[in-house]
């Protein structure tokens, strides 16, 4: 099974508070944990999630394996549709203490296919879309299993407060935007 | 090497910039599979203005953001930086939206849709791009100047020839970058030097991948896209168009099954999304045994002839009886390059069928073609084989005829070459498949078609002859490792890893180069050349690679001069596409270093052995000089040339002006008016005037009627026992599987270019993998994520330069008998995936990765009768070594099954 082995542990001596969630990221169990990003220092994922909006979308406790829940981020522009879900494996990026909570735009990345509702939980993978067939592991960060896509699915960065889940950033462009941010 | 230089874990970016509503636009094409995307390049100087994201701010000319399903989005992979005339750049390469041919709404793969990364960019992986020609001296490539590396170049070659012979000069190339590289490299080949060691990137020597086929009559890309659509029944053979012609899957097949109920049977022995996609929406999946295709063929003809549903009508008007067969002072189906086939009588039929010499009662009497005797063979289950030929040929409730087309690709022809592809072909025939609106038999295509012959080979100067005093084009494999080889041109291809055996080639290279004592020592030239001259007197080689990166081993390892070429992008180029559309591909920024365009190169090479006709000044003067030879041919566009020049253009300029949609060849003139080709053998088309042929305009035979003396298809048989002794040796043995090979989506006809170098695609692969099904890995004790060997102590490698005199002398088993085959040792090792998308016994790994390659054991034992090898027919051991790193970590690679629909 897949270990915890691509967990980066952070650089930064600084407390800000990115930096703290961060650092807190690396000790399952503590009150704050924090999507952790396989490759990314600790300056460069806090200053990915500097610039996004910190927005609660659901509860630990309430969710259910395998049944994805529907949000926006990182506004209520379009292509936001979202999807939270916790996978019945453990998943890169996942938060809860099985690291299987994680979040992605779900929009395909290769021409804009709407595929909120192709989760396969079987094989954690979202798709295939219904424009192409492109399919997206998500346990491996969005990765494309299969077809066109030109970018991984991208990531909502997750951040678990008690039981509150917040979405804090993105990794990878959404379909159809020039920039996250601008909708 | 390539990998060091790849971003281990990618990092997707959250916002790119848009080009400016100033940005200079130009078109080109993707540069990878046949169908070639049309695309866009915007591009703006660095640290000039972005553009917003209104239409009135951008150079797209289009609202952001975009909405989904709307094509030609510029993702961080659609964009980079790249210096042109010496100034830095934005550059954003896009699928062009306004497409109203190939991808049309501006559809892409995943190759084509991340093409930007490809561009030489100092700061992205694709920094170690050869800038500076370079010389080995005392066995490290140093650089040099132009002069320097091609005076070495000249004179050694000059000496070559002058003591050992043109046939001892050598150019192993690719067949497809470019009209105008194509046409320059083989100028020098065979019309200057006239050397027959010539072969290109996926032969041992210049064959054709579908021999079948010309002997049949049928043209190899006589089908338009859009005939993808029209179909009833669509048959794919040994490949996957999901994977690997994406635009035509996405836009022209799905537009077929959703939009005219088009039902895909797909025959392969290995299931991807696009077999699952097909079977899910009504089609069929043949799962054959690798190798098994003829047997398939043959029962499908028995049933439908049985049934008689074949096309009657068709057969009776464009199948040729006896007389035709035979016809034009008894040269008929004689007259191929491969005329020694009929002679003996293997394969000729006295038409469709009337006596046991035709081709009806010729089926029948085959044992194979019975259908349970064919699907044992196979190993499917035969009730498949009924309902395909069903789903082929059963005429509907309304009487009305199926619309059937046949597609084939490499796991096809490059399996059991000739028998394959001739049954096939004949199967097309009785179905009527040809030159109407979804009825028709093409190839799907691999490269694009870039090819431009400079010269005519000289087929009579290849020494290798088989039984009936036929002679076989040069084997350039077989010819180097007997030793014949002393100066090798190697230009854009990895010679070794992508010929099969590879592991006995690179120990041939290893004994001819690197083992001779002559090696350079010295910058002084002289020196140089005395050195390299003694070299080849003495039975060594002296190699010289010409490439965009350097390529190991072939440029690492074992070449004395590497040149640095220019590509797609750095100089304007001509190409032609898999419906014969010819584009221009515009230069649109600077080739790194002094790079050169391979044109060019070999026009300087040329020059300094004191040849003439090389004063090309651009890569236009090659074009217009090559217009002239493609008359007559699949894609005639002479017509460019003429045309530019009636309105005192360029011809590439002219051809420009058509931007992403280009012109379809062949391409003819009738008075001022240029006409393009929907679809060859079309004889049912109207506006070709009944004069016949005016001035620069050629009417080829294969416009309206097939390819053969009579313009009728000549039917052949496929006897079985012509491949079942090399079959036989081929079957796993002991706890053996069949290592299959082939593309994947990722990874295909982009393998020549950068994919080790692009990030996105280095997470997905990051290693050659092999699937295996689930009942093979647990015998094994293999899990997805584990690292394996795979092995053969028994890859047949056709050995020694030898003439074939009796009747089975060239055949396997001939060979065999009298010491012409050595058995080579291949391994290599790769990431296994489980998963019950591949056949019990059947493995499957990516046909071309250059690190992990699996041609090592993939036979050397080329079709006796056609010269192409079985690259897919591989047989080995597969064992665990070990968990691979990909196994417990999240960012590379994955394990999921491909065929989730």
């Amino acid at each position: 099974m897949p270990s915890k082995q691509d967990k980066t542990p952070s650089k930064s001596g600084c407390m800000s508070r990115r930096a703290f969630l961060f650092r807190s990221s690396a000790v399952v169990g503590g009150t704050v944990v924090l999507t952790h990003i396989p490759g990314m220092e600790g300056e460069a994922l806090a200053a990915e999630i500097a610039r996004y909006p910190r927005m609660l979308i659901g509860k630990l406790s309430q969710l259910k394996v395998d049944k994805p829940v529907a949000f926006n981020y990182p506004d209520k522009g379009a292509n936001s549709q979202s999807l939270l879900v916790k996978l019945s494996a453990e998943a890169g990026g996942g938060i809860s203490p099985k690291h299987n909570v994680v979040a992605f735009n779900s929009l395909c990345t290769h021409m804009g296919g709407l595929m909120g509702a192709t989760y396969k939980p079987a094989d954690q993978v979202l798709g295939p879309c219904p424009l192409h067939q492109s399919t997206f592991d998500l346990t491996r960060h969005g990765m494309v299993v299969s077809g066109h896509a030109t970018e991984s699915l991208p990531q909502v960065l997750l951040e678990l407060d008690g039981d509150k889940i917040y979405a804090v950033g993105m990794l990878g462009l959404i379909y159809g935007r020039h920039d996250n941010l601008k909708s | 090497m390539a990998d060091s230089n790849s971003t281990p874990f990618y990092h997707p970016e959250d916002k790119v910039p848009l080009p400016p509503k100033n940005a200079e636009v130009l078109t080109t094409c993707c540069d990878y599979c046949s169908i070639a995307c049309g695309l866009k390049v915007y591009r703006w100087p660095v640290n000039s203005p972005d553009g917003g994201p209104k239409k009135s701010q951008n150079a797209l000319n289009r609202n952001y953001p975009l909405r989904p399903g709307q094509g030609g989005w510029v993702g961080p992979n659609q964009y980079t930086q790249a210096t042109h005339k010496g100034r830095l750049h934005n550059i954003a390469i896009v699928a062009d939206h306004k497409s109203r041919v190939v991808n049309v709404g501006g559809g892409h793969s995943i190759r084509g849709g991340c093409i930007a990364q490809k561009v030489y960019n100092p700061q992205k992986p694709t920094q170690d791009r050869l800038q500076h020609p370079m010389i080995r001296i005392n066995d490290i490539l140093m650089p040099v100047t132009w002069d320097f590396a091609l005076d070495i170049a000249a004179e050694v070659s000059k000496h070559v020839i002058k003591k050992h012979g043109e046939s001892a000069w050598a150019l192993k190339y690719y067949s497809y970058q470019f009209f105008e590289n194509t046409y320059a490299l083989t100028k020098l080949a065979l019309k200057s030097i006239n050397t027959p060691a010539v072969s290109q990137h996926d032969h041992p020597a210049m064959v054709n991948s579908v021999p079948g086929w010309v002997d049949i009559g049928y043209d190899i890309f006589s089908a338009s896209h859009e005939d993808f659509s029209l179909a009833d029944c669509l048959v794919i053979s040994g490949t996957d168009p999901f994977e690997t012609k994406t635009t035509l899957w996405n836009h022209w097949i799905l537009k077929g099954i959703h939009g005219n109920n088009t039902k895909v049977i797909m025959i392969n022995p290995r299931r991807t999304a696009g077999v699952a996609y097909a079977a899910k929406h009504g089609g069929l999946h043949l799962d054959v045994n690798p190798g098994s295709d003829t047997v398939v063929h043959m029962a499908l003809q028995r049933i439908i002839m049985e049934n008689g549903w074949e096309d009657k009508e068709f057969i009776k008007k464009w199948v040729a009886n006896g007389w035709e067969t035979d016809s034009g002072f008894g040269q008929g189906t004689r007259n191929t390059p491969w005329q020694w086939r009929t002679t003996w009588g293997k394969f000729q039929v006295k038409g469709y069928e009337g006596s046991p010499k035709h081709f009806k009662e010729w089926i029948y009497a085959q044992e194979e073609s019975k259908p349970e005797v064919a699907a044992k063979i196979a190993g499917i289950d035969v009730k498949k084989l009924y309902q395909a030929a069903e789903m082929m040929a059963k005429p509907k409730a309304n009487g009305e005829r199926v619309k059937t087309s046949i597609c084939i690709e490499k796991g096809n022809y490059w399996s059991n070459n000739y028998l394959n592809t001739a049954s096939i072909g004949t199967l097309g025939a009785i179905l009527g498949c040809g030159g109407r609106p979804g009825q028709v038999i093409t190839r799907l295509g691999g490269h694009q078609r870039g090819g431009m012959s400079g010269g005519k080979y000289p087929g009579w100067k290849s020494p290798y002859k088989v039984p009936g005093r036929r002679r076989h084009r040069l084997d350039l494999d077989r010819w180097l490792e007997s030793g014949h080889v002393r100066f090798a041109y190697v230009v854009g291809t990895t010679w070794i890893q992508a010929m099969a055996g590879s592991s006995a080639l690179q120990d041939t290279f290893k004994r001819l180069v690197k083992l001779n004592p002559n090696q350079v020592r010295s910058f002084d030239k002289q020196t140089i050349i005395d050195t390299l001259k003694k070299r080849v007197d003495s039975g060594g080689t002296v190699v010289v690679n010409q490439e965009i990166y350097l390529r190991d081993p072939i440029g690492n390892q074992y070449a004395d001069i590497v040149l640095p070429a220019a590509t797609w992008g750095e100089e304007d180029f001509a190409r032609a596409n898999s419906e014969r559309r010819v584009r221009l591909y515009s230069k649109f920024y600077d080739a790194p270093g002094e790079a050169l365009p391979d044109w060019k190169i070999a026009a300087m090479f040329a020059k300094k052995m004191g040849f003439h006709g090389y004063d090309w000044k651009d890569s236009n003067e090659v074009f217009e000089e090559t217009c002239r030879f493609s008359r007559g041919s699949r894609k005639d566009f002479n017509a460019i040339r003429v045309m530019a020049r009636r309105k005192g253009m360029k011809a590439h300029d002219y051809l420009r002006s058509f931007g992403t949609t280009g012109l379809q060849a062949p391409l003819l003139i009738f008075g001022d008016k240029l006409i393009e080709t929907k679809r060859l053998h079309d004889y049912n088309r109207k506006d070709i005037p009944d004069t016949g042929p005016q001035g620069v305009t050629i009417t080829n035979k294969r416009l309206l009627a097939f390819k053969t003396q009579t313009g009728k298809l000549n039917l052949v048989k496929s006897p079985w026992k012509l491949w079942s002794d090399f079959y036989d040796f081929m079957q796993p043995k002991d706890d053996e599987l069949w290592i299959s090979n082939g593309r994947i989506n990722e990874i295909w006809e982009s393998g020549f270019d950068d994919y080790e170098r692009r990030p996105y695609t280095q997470q997905r692969w990051p290693m050659n993998f092999i699937e295996l099904h689930p009942d093979d890995a647990k015998k094994r004790g293999i899990e997805s994520g584990d690292l394996v060997a795979i092995e053969s102590k028994r890859v047949p490698v056709q050995t020694d330069f030898n003439l074939g005199v009796k009747g089975g002398d060239m055949w396997f088993s001939g060979l065999m008998k009298k010491g012409h085959i050595k058995l080579a040792t291949g391994s290599l090792s790769a990431v296994a995936i489980v998963t019950p998308a591949v056949k019990k016994g059947v493995a499957f790994a990516e046909c071309l990765h250059t690190s992990q390659p699996v041609n090592n054991i993939a036979p050397r034992v080329p079709d006796p009768i056609t010269q192409n090898y079985r690259f897919k027919i591989a047989t080995g051991t597969v064992r665990k070594i070990g968990e691979s790193h990909f196994k417990h970590t999240f960012a590379q690679m994955t394990f999921k099954r491909r065929d989730i629909v």
